[in-house]
Protein backbone atom coordinates (compact mmCIF):
# COMPACT_ATOMS: atom_id res chain seq x y z
CA UNK A 1 0.00 0.00 0.00
CA UNK A 2 1.28 3.41 -0.90
CA UNK A 3 1.84 5.95 1.87
CA UNK A 4 0.76 9.59 1.55
CA UNK A 5 4.29 10.93 1.22
CA UNK A 6 5.04 8.33 -1.44
CA UNK A 7 2.08 9.46 -3.52
CA UNK A 8 3.61 12.93 -3.37
CA UNK A 9 7.05 11.57 -4.34
CA UNK A 10 5.65 9.78 -7.35
CA UNK A 11 3.72 12.85 -8.51
CA UNK A 12 6.95 14.82 -8.02
CA UNK A 13 9.04 12.50 -10.21
CA UNK A 14 6.27 11.99 -12.77
CA UNK A 15 6.34 15.74 -13.33
CA UNK A 16 10.15 15.81 -13.54
CA UNK A 17 10.09 12.99 -16.08
CA UNK A 18 7.36 14.45 -18.25
CA UNK A 19 6.27 17.98 -17.32
CA UNK A 20 3.91 18.35 -20.30
CA UNK A 21 1.94 15.26 -19.30
CA UNK A 22 2.06 15.48 -15.51
CA UNK A 23 1.36 18.63 -13.52
CA UNK A 24 3.67 19.50 -10.66
CA UNK A 25 2.39 18.60 -7.18
CA UNK A 26 -0.08 21.15 -5.81
CA UNK A 27 1.27 24.19 -3.94
CA UNK A 28 4.87 23.71 -5.11
CA UNK A 29 6.64 26.80 -6.48
CA UNK A 30 7.20 26.38 -10.20
CA UNK A 31 10.54 28.21 -10.34
CA UNK A 32 11.89 25.83 -7.70
CA UNK A 33 10.46 22.81 -9.48
CA UNK A 34 12.28 24.03 -12.60
CA UNK A 35 15.63 23.28 -10.92
CA UNK A 36 14.74 19.59 -10.62
CA UNK A 37 13.29 19.47 -14.13
CA UNK A 38 16.66 20.69 -15.39
CA UNK A 39 19.28 19.00 -13.21
CA UNK A 40 17.80 15.52 -13.29
CA UNK A 41 17.32 15.54 -17.05
CA UNK A 42 20.67 17.21 -17.75
CA UNK A 43 22.52 14.63 -15.69
CA UNK A 44 21.06 11.74 -17.68
CA UNK A 45 21.34 13.67 -20.95
CA UNK A 46 25.05 14.19 -20.26
CA UNK A 47 25.79 10.55 -19.40
CA UNK A 48 23.96 9.17 -22.41
CA UNK A 49 25.16 11.78 -24.92
CA UNK A 50 28.80 11.19 -23.98
CA UNK A 51 28.45 7.56 -25.04
CA UNK A 52 26.68 8.19 -28.36
CA UNK A 53 28.38 11.11 -30.16
CA UNK A 54 27.73 9.76 -33.67
CA UNK A 55 24.04 9.01 -33.04
CA UNK A 56 23.65 12.47 -31.56
CA UNK A 57 25.39 14.14 -34.47
CA UNK A 58 23.34 12.26 -37.08
CA UNK A 59 19.98 12.96 -35.48
CA UNK A 60 20.88 16.57 -34.77
CA UNK A 61 20.58 18.43 -31.50
CA UNK A 62 16.79 18.85 -31.51
CA UNK A 63 15.85 15.30 -32.44
CA UNK A 64 18.45 13.93 -30.05
CA UNK A 65 17.09 16.01 -27.21
CA UNK A 66 13.56 14.88 -28.04
CA UNK A 67 14.67 11.26 -28.01
CA UNK A 68 16.41 11.77 -24.65
CA UNK A 69 13.23 13.35 -23.29
CA UNK A 70 11.27 10.33 -24.47
CA UNK A 71 13.83 8.02 -22.85
CA UNK A 72 13.67 9.86 -19.55
CA UNK A 73 9.86 10.02 -19.58
CA UNK A 74 9.19 6.41 -20.49
CA UNK A 75 12.12 4.25 -19.44
CA UNK A 76 12.44 3.03 -15.87
CA UNK A 77 16.19 2.53 -15.49
CA UNK A 78 16.90 -0.60 -13.48
CA UNK A 79 20.57 -0.16 -12.49
CA UNK A 80 22.03 2.11 -9.78
CA UNK A 81 25.45 1.90 -11.47
CA UNK A 82 26.23 5.11 -13.35
CA UNK A 83 28.19 3.62 -16.23
CA UNK A 84 25.19 1.41 -17.02
CA UNK A 85 22.97 4.41 -17.87
CA UNK A 86 23.98 4.27 -21.57
CA UNK A 87 23.06 0.58 -21.63
CA UNK A 88 19.60 1.48 -20.33
CA UNK A 89 19.28 3.80 -23.32
CA UNK A 90 20.17 0.93 -25.64
CA UNK A 91 17.31 -1.10 -24.16
CA UNK A 92 14.97 1.83 -24.67
CA UNK A 93 15.99 2.14 -28.34
CA UNK A 94 14.78 -1.41 -29.04
CA UNK A 95 11.21 -0.35 -28.45
CA UNK A 96 11.48 3.03 -30.18
CA UNK A 97 9.98 3.58 -33.60
CA UNK A 98 10.53 6.21 -36.31
CA UNK A 99 14.32 6.12 -36.16
CA UNK A 100 16.70 5.34 -39.04
CA UNK A 101 16.95 1.55 -39.50
CA UNK A 102 20.64 1.48 -38.73
CA UNK A 103 20.45 3.60 -35.57
CA UNK A 104 20.01 0.78 -33.08
CA UNK A 105 23.07 -1.04 -34.44
CA UNK A 106 25.09 2.17 -34.60
CA UNK A 107 24.21 2.89 -30.98
CA UNK A 108 25.23 -0.63 -30.03
CA UNK A 109 28.57 -0.13 -31.78
CA UNK A 110 29.12 3.13 -29.90
CA UNK A 111 28.17 1.52 -26.57
CA UNK A 112 30.60 -1.38 -27.09
CA UNK A 113 33.59 0.90 -26.53
CA UNK A 114 32.34 1.74 -23.04
CA UNK A 115 31.33 -1.86 -22.34
CA UNK A 116 34.71 -3.34 -23.32
CA UNK A 117 36.64 -0.50 -21.71
CA UNK A 118 35.04 -1.20 -18.33
CA UNK A 119 34.34 -4.94 -18.49
CA UNK A 120 35.53 -6.78 -15.41
CA UNK A 121 37.83 -9.66 -16.37
CA UNK A 122 39.88 -12.36 -14.72
CA UNK A 123 43.62 -12.65 -15.13
CA UNK A 124 44.42 -15.62 -17.34
CA UNK A 125 47.40 -17.88 -16.92
CA UNK A 126 49.18 -18.21 -20.24
CA UNK A 127 51.83 -20.59 -21.52
CA UNK A 128 55.33 -19.15 -21.34
CA UNK A 129 55.83 -19.70 -25.03
CA UNK A 130 53.03 -18.71 -27.35
CA UNK A 131 52.17 -21.49 -29.80
CA UNK A 132 49.02 -20.51 -31.63
CA UNK A 133 48.81 -23.68 -33.75
CA UNK A 134 49.58 -26.37 -31.19
CA UNK A 135 47.93 -24.71 -28.22
CA UNK A 136 44.62 -22.93 -27.74
CA UNK A 137 44.93 -19.24 -28.78
CA UNK A 138 43.44 -16.85 -26.24
CA UNK A 139 41.69 -13.64 -27.18
CA UNK A 140 42.09 -10.57 -24.93
CA UNK A 141 39.90 -11.21 -21.84
CA UNK A 142 37.64 -8.26 -22.63
CA UNK A 143 36.47 -8.71 -26.20
CA UNK A 144 33.36 -9.03 -28.33
CA UNK A 145 32.85 -10.56 -31.74
CA UNK A 146 30.18 -8.52 -33.44
CA UNK A 147 28.06 -8.97 -36.51
CA UNK A 148 26.19 -5.93 -37.84
CA UNK A 149 23.91 -5.45 -40.84
CA UNK A 150 25.47 -2.06 -41.54
CA UNK A 151 29.02 -0.79 -41.79
CA UNK A 152 28.51 0.86 -38.41
CA UNK A 153 32.16 1.89 -38.07
CA UNK A 154 31.93 4.05 -41.19
CA UNK A 155 28.68 5.81 -40.38
CA UNK A 156 28.78 9.57 -39.91
CA UNK A 157 26.47 12.48 -40.61
CA UNK A 158 27.88 12.61 -44.15
CA UNK A 159 27.92 8.87 -44.62
CA UNK A 160 24.55 7.47 -43.67
CA UNK A 161 23.96 3.99 -45.03
CA UNK A 162 21.27 3.56 -47.64
CA UNK A 163 21.71 -0.19 -47.87
CA UNK A 164 22.68 -2.98 -45.57
CA UNK A 165 26.30 -4.17 -45.59
CA UNK A 166 27.23 -7.17 -43.48
CA UNK A 167 30.02 -6.10 -41.14
CA UNK A 168 32.12 -8.16 -38.75
CA UNK A 169 34.14 -6.58 -35.98
CA UNK A 170 36.42 -7.71 -33.21
CA UNK A 171 36.48 -5.24 -30.34
CA UNK A 172 38.95 -5.83 -27.52
CA UNK A 173 40.79 -4.15 -24.69
CA UNK A 174 44.57 -4.40 -24.99
CA UNK A 175 47.02 -4.71 -22.12
CA UNK A 176 47.34 -0.89 -21.99
CA UNK A 177 43.58 -0.77 -21.33
CA UNK A 178 42.86 0.79 -24.71
CA UNK A 179 39.81 -0.36 -26.66
CA UNK A 180 40.65 -1.43 -30.23
CA UNK A 181 38.43 -2.28 -33.19
CA UNK A 182 39.43 -4.64 -36.01
CA UNK A 183 37.27 -5.22 -39.06
CA UNK A 184 37.14 -8.89 -40.00
CA UNK A 185 36.25 -10.82 -43.12
CA UNK A 186 33.69 -13.61 -42.86
CA UNK A 187 36.29 -16.33 -42.56
CA UNK A 188 38.29 -14.69 -39.79
CA UNK A 189 35.06 -13.95 -37.96
CA UNK A 190 34.10 -17.63 -38.13
CA UNK A 191 37.60 -18.66 -37.06
CA UNK A 192 37.47 -16.44 -33.98
CA UNK A 193 33.98 -17.64 -33.13
CA UNK A 194 35.27 -21.22 -33.17
CA UNK A 195 38.25 -20.25 -31.01
CA UNK A 196 35.91 -18.53 -28.57
CA UNK A 197 33.46 -21.40 -28.27
CA UNK A 198 35.72 -24.42 -28.29
CA UNK A 199 38.66 -25.78 -26.37
CA UNK A 200 40.84 -26.62 -29.35
CA UNK A 201 44.32 -25.81 -30.59
CA UNK A 202 44.70 -23.30 -33.41
CA UNK A 203 45.35 -26.16 -35.82
CA UNK A 204 42.29 -28.13 -34.73
CA UNK A 205 40.18 -25.01 -35.03
CA UNK A 206 41.40 -24.38 -38.56
CA UNK A 207 40.67 -27.99 -39.52
CA UNK A 208 37.18 -27.58 -38.11
CA UNK A 209 36.79 -24.38 -40.11
CA UNK A 210 37.97 -26.07 -43.32
CA UNK A 211 35.28 -28.67 -42.76
CA UNK A 212 32.60 -26.12 -42.03
CA UNK A 213 33.26 -23.98 -45.10
CA UNK A 214 34.11 -27.06 -47.25
CA UNK A 215 37.53 -25.71 -48.11
CA UNK A 216 39.18 -28.00 -50.73
CA UNK A 217 42.64 -27.84 -49.14
CA UNK A 218 42.88 -27.84 -45.33
CA UNK A 219 46.69 -27.40 -45.37
CA UNK A 220 46.48 -24.14 -47.30
CA UNK A 221 43.80 -22.91 -44.88
CA UNK A 222 45.97 -23.82 -41.90
CA UNK A 223 48.95 -21.95 -43.34
CA UNK A 224 46.79 -18.94 -44.14
CA UNK A 225 45.02 -19.16 -40.77
CA UNK A 226 48.32 -19.28 -38.90
CA UNK A 227 49.26 -15.96 -40.48
CA UNK A 228 45.95 -14.44 -39.43
CA UNK A 229 46.39 -15.61 -35.85
CA UNK A 230 49.95 -14.27 -35.76
CA UNK A 231 48.74 -10.93 -37.08
CA UNK A 232 45.99 -10.75 -34.44
CA UNK A 233 48.61 -11.52 -31.80
CA UNK A 234 50.76 -8.66 -33.16
CA UNK A 235 47.80 -6.34 -32.76
CA UNK A 236 47.22 -7.46 -29.18
CA UNK A 237 43.86 -9.11 -29.89
CA UNK A 238 45.31 -12.53 -29.14
CA UNK A 239 47.30 -12.39 -25.93
CA UNK A 240 48.94 -15.82 -26.07
CA UNK A 241 48.05 -19.47 -25.81
CA UNK A 242 47.24 -22.09 -23.20
CA UNK A 243 47.91 -25.80 -23.24
CA UNK A 244 45.42 -26.96 -20.63
CA UNK A 245 42.66 -27.32 -23.21
CA UNK A 246 40.51 -30.40 -23.37
CA UNK A 247 41.12 -32.60 -26.37
CA UNK B 1 43.31 -2.82 7.42
CA UNK B 2 41.97 0.73 7.89
CA UNK B 3 39.32 1.24 10.55
CA UNK B 4 36.97 4.13 11.22
CA UNK B 5 39.75 5.65 13.35
CA UNK B 6 41.92 5.96 10.22
CA UNK B 7 39.36 8.25 8.62
CA UNK B 8 40.58 11.47 10.19
CA UNK B 9 41.71 14.94 9.26
CA UNK B 10 40.90 16.14 5.75
CA UNK B 11 39.85 14.20 2.68
CA UNK B 12 39.21 14.83 -0.98
CA UNK B 13 36.64 13.38 -3.38
CA UNK B 14 38.49 11.15 -5.86
CA UNK B 15 37.39 12.45 -9.24
CA UNK B 16 38.84 10.79 -12.36
CA UNK B 17 40.69 13.97 -13.33
CA UNK B 18 42.50 13.93 -10.00
CA UNK B 19 43.67 10.31 -10.14
CA UNK B 20 46.98 10.82 -11.99
CA UNK B 21 47.66 14.08 -10.13
CA UNK B 22 47.32 12.52 -6.69
CA UNK B 23 49.41 9.55 -7.78
CA UNK B 24 52.22 11.72 -9.05
CA UNK B 25 52.20 13.95 -5.96
CA UNK B 26 51.97 11.05 -3.51
CA UNK B 27 54.04 11.79 -0.39
CA UNK B 28 54.83 15.24 -1.76
CA UNK B 29 54.61 17.70 1.18
CA UNK B 30 52.25 19.90 -0.84
CA UNK B 31 49.42 17.37 -0.48
CA UNK B 32 50.30 16.14 3.00
CA UNK B 33 46.98 17.36 4.39
CA UNK B 34 45.02 14.92 2.21
CA UNK B 35 44.57 12.10 4.72
CA UNK B 36 41.84 10.10 3.01
CA UNK B 37 39.86 9.91 -0.22
CA UNK B 38 36.20 9.38 -0.96
CA UNK B 39 34.62 7.43 -3.80
CA UNK B 40 31.06 6.70 -4.93
CA UNK B 41 30.41 2.95 -5.01
CA UNK B 42 28.12 3.51 -8.01
CA UNK B 43 31.18 4.55 -10.02
CA UNK B 44 33.45 1.69 -9.04
CA UNK B 45 31.45 -1.47 -8.32
CA UNK B 46 32.01 -3.99 -11.10
CA UNK B 47 34.30 -1.68 -13.06
CA UNK B 48 37.09 -3.40 -14.96
CA UNK B 49 39.98 -2.13 -17.07
CA UNK B 50 41.92 0.87 -15.84
CA UNK B 51 39.58 1.26 -12.84
CA UNK B 52 40.89 -1.98 -11.30
CA UNK B 53 44.51 -0.81 -11.19
CA UNK B 54 43.50 2.69 -10.06
CA UNK B 55 41.36 1.38 -7.23
CA UNK B 56 44.04 -1.06 -6.10
CA UNK B 57 46.60 1.76 -5.99
CA UNK B 58 44.40 4.07 -3.93
CA UNK B 59 43.30 1.33 -1.54
CA UNK B 60 46.96 0.61 -0.88
CA UNK B 61 48.00 4.23 -0.39
CA UNK B 62 45.05 5.97 1.32
CA UNK B 63 42.19 5.21 3.69
CA UNK B 64 39.01 5.27 1.58
CA UNK B 65 35.44 6.30 2.38
CA UNK B 66 32.45 5.20 0.33
CA UNK B 67 29.79 7.84 -0.17
CA UNK B 68 26.79 6.44 -2.00
CA UNK B 69 24.37 8.25 -4.28
CA UNK B 70 21.80 5.73 -5.47
CA UNK B 71 20.71 3.71 -2.46
CA UNK B 72 17.53 5.79 -2.38
CA UNK B 73 16.89 5.48 1.35
CA UNK B 74 13.68 7.47 0.95
CA UNK B 75 12.58 5.88 -2.33
CA UNK B 76 9.07 4.45 -2.86
CA UNK B 77 10.38 1.29 -4.52
CA UNK B 78 11.80 -1.52 -2.43
CA UNK B 79 15.35 -1.23 -1.14
CA UNK B 80 17.81 -2.66 -3.67
CA UNK B 81 19.09 -5.55 -1.58
CA UNK B 82 21.09 -6.99 -4.44
CA UNK B 83 22.96 -3.71 -4.84
CA UNK B 84 23.52 -3.51 -1.07
CA UNK B 85 25.12 -6.93 -1.14
CA UNK B 86 27.45 -5.70 -3.86
CA UNK B 87 28.27 -2.68 -1.69
CA UNK B 88 29.00 -4.97 1.25
CA UNK B 89 31.38 -7.07 -0.78
CA UNK B 90 32.98 -3.96 -2.31
CA UNK B 91 33.61 -2.46 1.15
CA UNK B 92 35.15 -5.64 2.42
CA UNK B 93 37.30 -6.36 -0.66
CA UNK B 94 38.70 -2.84 -0.63
CA UNK B 95 39.01 -2.53 3.15
CA UNK B 96 36.73 0.50 3.30
CA UNK B 97 35.58 1.19 6.88
CA UNK B 98 32.86 3.82 6.26
CA UNK B 99 29.81 3.93 4.01
CA UNK B 100 27.53 6.95 4.05
CA UNK B 101 24.38 7.79 2.10
CA UNK B 102 21.90 10.65 1.70
CA UNK B 103 18.63 11.44 3.41
CA UNK B 104 16.94 11.67 0.04
CA UNK B 105 15.53 9.49 -2.71
CA UNK B 106 16.68 8.86 -6.28
CA UNK B 107 14.24 6.28 -7.61
CA UNK B 108 10.50 6.08 -8.22
CA UNK B 109 7.74 3.80 -9.47
CA UNK B 110 5.91 4.65 -12.68
CA UNK B 111 3.47 2.34 -14.46
CA UNK B 112 4.13 -0.22 -11.73
CA UNK B 113 7.86 -0.33 -12.47
CA UNK B 114 10.73 0.92 -10.32
CA UNK B 115 13.31 3.18 -11.95
CA UNK B 116 16.34 5.27 -11.07
CA UNK B 117 16.57 9.02 -11.68
CA UNK B 118 20.23 9.25 -10.61
CA UNK B 119 19.77 12.47 -8.65
CA UNK B 120 19.07 13.40 -5.05
CA UNK B 121 15.43 14.30 -4.49
CA UNK B 122 13.85 15.65 -1.29
CA UNK B 123 11.88 13.39 1.05
CA UNK B 124 8.77 15.09 2.50
CA UNK B 125 9.21 15.57 6.25
CA UNK B 126 6.31 13.58 7.70
CA UNK B 127 5.91 11.07 10.55
CA UNK B 128 5.32 8.28 8.05
CA UNK B 129 8.49 9.19 6.20
CA UNK B 130 10.52 9.15 9.44
CA UNK B 131 9.41 5.58 10.21
CA UNK B 132 9.83 4.48 6.61
CA UNK B 133 13.34 5.89 6.17
CA UNK B 134 14.52 4.78 9.62
CA UNK B 135 13.33 1.28 8.85
CA UNK B 136 15.26 1.23 5.58
CA UNK B 137 18.41 2.50 7.30
CA UNK B 138 18.06 -0.31 9.85
CA UNK B 139 17.57 -2.80 7.04
CA UNK B 140 20.70 -1.42 5.33
CA UNK B 141 22.77 -1.69 8.51
CA UNK B 142 21.53 -5.26 9.02
CA UNK B 143 22.50 -6.31 5.51
CA UNK B 144 25.91 -4.61 5.67
CA UNK B 145 26.57 -5.75 9.21
CA UNK B 146 27.85 -2.26 10.03
CA UNK B 147 26.56 1.19 10.94
CA UNK B 148 26.08 3.75 8.22
CA UNK B 149 26.02 7.52 8.40
CA UNK B 150 23.32 9.50 6.62
CA UNK B 151 23.88 12.94 5.16
CA UNK B 152 21.59 15.94 5.52
CA UNK B 153 20.75 16.68 1.87
CA UNK B 154 20.40 19.98 0.04
CA UNK B 155 17.11 20.69 -1.68
CA UNK B 156 15.18 23.31 -3.61
CA UNK B 157 11.52 22.43 -3.17
CA UNK B 158 9.82 22.25 0.22
CA UNK B 159 7.11 19.58 0.16
CA UNK B 160 3.80 21.25 1.06
CA UNK B 161 2.77 18.03 2.80
CA UNK B 162 5.66 18.23 5.30
CA UNK B 163 4.49 18.32 8.91
CA UNK B 164 7.85 19.09 10.53
CA UNK B 165 11.00 21.05 9.77
CA UNK B 166 14.20 19.50 8.42
CA UNK B 167 16.06 19.44 11.71
CA UNK B 168 13.20 17.67 13.49
CA UNK B 169 13.08 15.16 10.66
CA UNK B 170 16.82 14.46 10.72
CA UNK B 171 16.88 14.04 14.49
CA UNK B 172 13.86 11.73 14.46
CA UNK B 173 15.37 9.54 11.72
CA UNK B 174 18.78 9.31 13.44
CA UNK B 175 17.13 8.42 16.72
CA UNK B 176 14.76 5.82 15.32
CA UNK B 177 17.32 4.23 12.98
CA UNK B 178 20.12 4.53 15.52
CA UNK B 179 22.62 5.42 12.82
CA UNK B 180 25.43 7.97 12.51
CA UNK B 181 25.34 11.42 10.99
CA UNK B 182 27.30 12.56 7.98
CA UNK B 183 27.05 16.31 8.43
CA UNK B 184 27.14 18.35 5.24
CA UNK B 185 28.05 21.89 6.25
CA UNK B 186 27.40 23.40 2.84
CA UNK B 187 23.96 21.79 2.66
CA UNK B 188 22.94 23.48 5.90
CA UNK B 189 23.91 26.81 4.39
CA UNK B 190 22.26 26.11 1.01
CA UNK B 191 19.00 25.08 2.66
CA UNK B 192 19.11 28.01 5.08
CA UNK B 193 19.09 30.42 2.13
CA UNK B 194 16.61 28.42 0.06
CA UNK B 195 14.18 28.03 2.95
CA UNK B 196 15.05 31.07 5.07
CA UNK B 197 16.20 29.72 8.37
CA UNK B 198 19.17 30.50 10.57
CA UNK B 199 21.99 28.13 9.65
CA UNK B 200 23.81 28.57 12.96
CA UNK B 201 20.70 27.86 14.98
CA UNK B 202 20.15 24.74 12.86
CA UNK B 203 23.73 23.66 13.50
CA UNK B 204 23.33 24.09 17.25
CA UNK B 205 20.36 21.70 17.12
CA UNK B 206 22.37 18.90 15.49
CA UNK B 207 22.99 15.83 17.71
CA UNK B 208 26.77 16.21 17.68
CA UNK B 209 27.46 12.86 19.29
CA UNK B 210 26.29 11.14 16.09
CA UNK B 211 28.65 12.99 13.72
CA UNK B 212 31.28 10.66 12.25
CA UNK B 213 32.01 12.46 9.01
CA UNK B 214 31.39 15.70 7.18
CA UNK B 215 31.41 17.45 3.83
CA UNK B 216 32.19 20.99 2.90
CA UNK B 217 31.85 22.45 -0.60
CA UNK B 218 31.07 25.42 -2.78
CA UNK B 219 27.72 26.06 -4.45
CA UNK B 220 26.17 28.20 -7.15
CA UNK B 221 24.12 31.27 -6.36
CA UNK B 222 21.33 31.34 -8.96
CA UNK B 223 19.31 34.10 -7.30
CA UNK B 224 19.72 35.92 -3.99
CA UNK B 225 17.30 33.45 -2.40
CA UNK B 226 18.23 30.36 -4.40
CA UNK B 227 21.46 28.38 -4.12
CA UNK B 228 22.18 25.22 -6.10
CA UNK B 229 24.48 22.65 -4.54
CA UNK B 230 26.82 22.18 -7.52
CA UNK B 231 30.13 21.51 -5.72
CA UNK B 232 31.62 23.56 -8.52
CA UNK B 233 32.91 26.69 -6.78
CA UNK B 234 35.15 27.65 -3.91
CA UNK B 235 33.79 27.52 -0.37
CA UNK B 236 32.33 30.87 0.68
CA UNK B 237 32.94 32.63 4.00
CA UNK B 238 29.57 31.90 5.64
CA UNK B 239 30.20 28.17 5.08
CA UNK B 240 33.68 28.46 6.60
CA UNK B 241 32.08 30.17 9.59
CA UNK B 242 29.65 27.25 9.96
CA UNK B 243 32.47 24.72 9.81
CA UNK B 244 34.34 26.73 12.43
CA UNK B 245 31.34 26.73 14.73
CA UNK B 246 30.68 23.03 14.14
CA UNK B 247 34.21 22.15 15.32
CA UNK B 248 33.73 24.52 18.24
CA UNK B 249 30.44 22.89 19.23
CA UNK B 250 31.15 19.23 18.56
CA UNK B 251 34.91 18.89 18.43
CA UNK B 252 36.92 18.03 15.31
CA UNK B 253 35.53 15.38 12.93
CA UNK B 254 36.87 14.15 9.57
CA UNK B 255 35.97 16.58 6.81
CA UNK B 256 35.97 16.08 3.08
CA UNK B 257 36.27 18.75 0.40
CA UNK B 258 33.74 17.99 -2.34
CA UNK B 259 34.50 19.22 -5.81
CA UNK B 260 32.43 17.71 -8.61
CA UNK B 261 32.25 20.45 -11.23
CA UNK B 262 34.77 22.92 -12.74
CA UNK B 263 37.46 20.73 -11.22
CA UNK B 264 40.71 22.69 -11.24
CA UNK B 265 44.22 21.25 -11.14
CA UNK B 266 45.00 19.65 -7.79
CA UNK B 267 47.33 22.45 -6.56
CA UNK B 268 44.39 24.85 -6.78
CA UNK B 269 42.36 22.71 -4.38
CA UNK B 270 45.15 22.58 -1.81
CA UNK B 271 44.52 25.98 -0.19
CA UNK B 272 40.98 24.86 0.78
CA UNK B 273 42.29 21.52 2.06
CA UNK B 274 45.00 23.28 4.07
CA UNK B 275 42.44 25.71 5.44
CA UNK B 276 40.23 22.88 6.72
CA UNK B 277 43.34 21.30 8.28
CA UNK B 278 44.23 24.63 9.92
CA UNK B 279 40.71 24.93 11.39
CA UNK B 280 41.00 21.40 12.72
CA UNK B 281 44.43 22.06 14.24
CA UNK B 282 43.17 25.19 15.95
CA UNK B 283 40.14 23.43 17.42
CA UNK B 284 42.13 20.42 18.55
CA UNK B 285 44.03 22.77 20.83
CA UNK B 286 40.81 24.11 22.30
CA UNK B 287 38.59 22.21 24.65
CA UNK B 288 35.56 21.08 22.68
CA UNK B 289 32.18 21.47 24.33
CA UNK B 290 31.33 17.90 23.38
CA UNK B 291 34.09 15.33 23.40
Amino acid sequence: MMLDFQRYQIAFTAHIRNPSLHKKPARVADRRMAIYREIVFNNIFGSVSACYPVCKNILGVRAWRKLMRQFFASHQASSPIFREIPQQFLEFLKSTKDLPNYLEQLAHYEWVELAIGTQLTETLKLSKKTDLLNEKPLLAPAHMLLEYDYAVHKISKRNQPKETEKTYLLVFRNTENQVKFIELNTMTFQLLQLIDKNNMTGKQTLERLAEAIKHPNADILIKFGAEILADLADQGAIIGSVNNYLV
Amino acid sequence: MPTLADIKGVGLGLKRELIPQIQSLYQNPSISNINFLEIAPENWIGAGGKAVADLAWFVEHFPIVCHGLCLSLGGPDSLNVNFLKQVKSFLSTNKIPLYTEHLSFCSDIQHGKAGYLYDLLPIPFTEEAVHYVANRIRQTQDILGQRIAVENASFYVAAPISTMDELTFIKAVLEEADCDLHLDINNIYVNSINFRFDAHEFLRGIPGERIVYSHVAGHLQVKPDLLVDTHGENIIDPVWALLDEAYQLFGVFPTLLERDLNIPALPELIPEIDKIAAYQARHRLQQPKVA
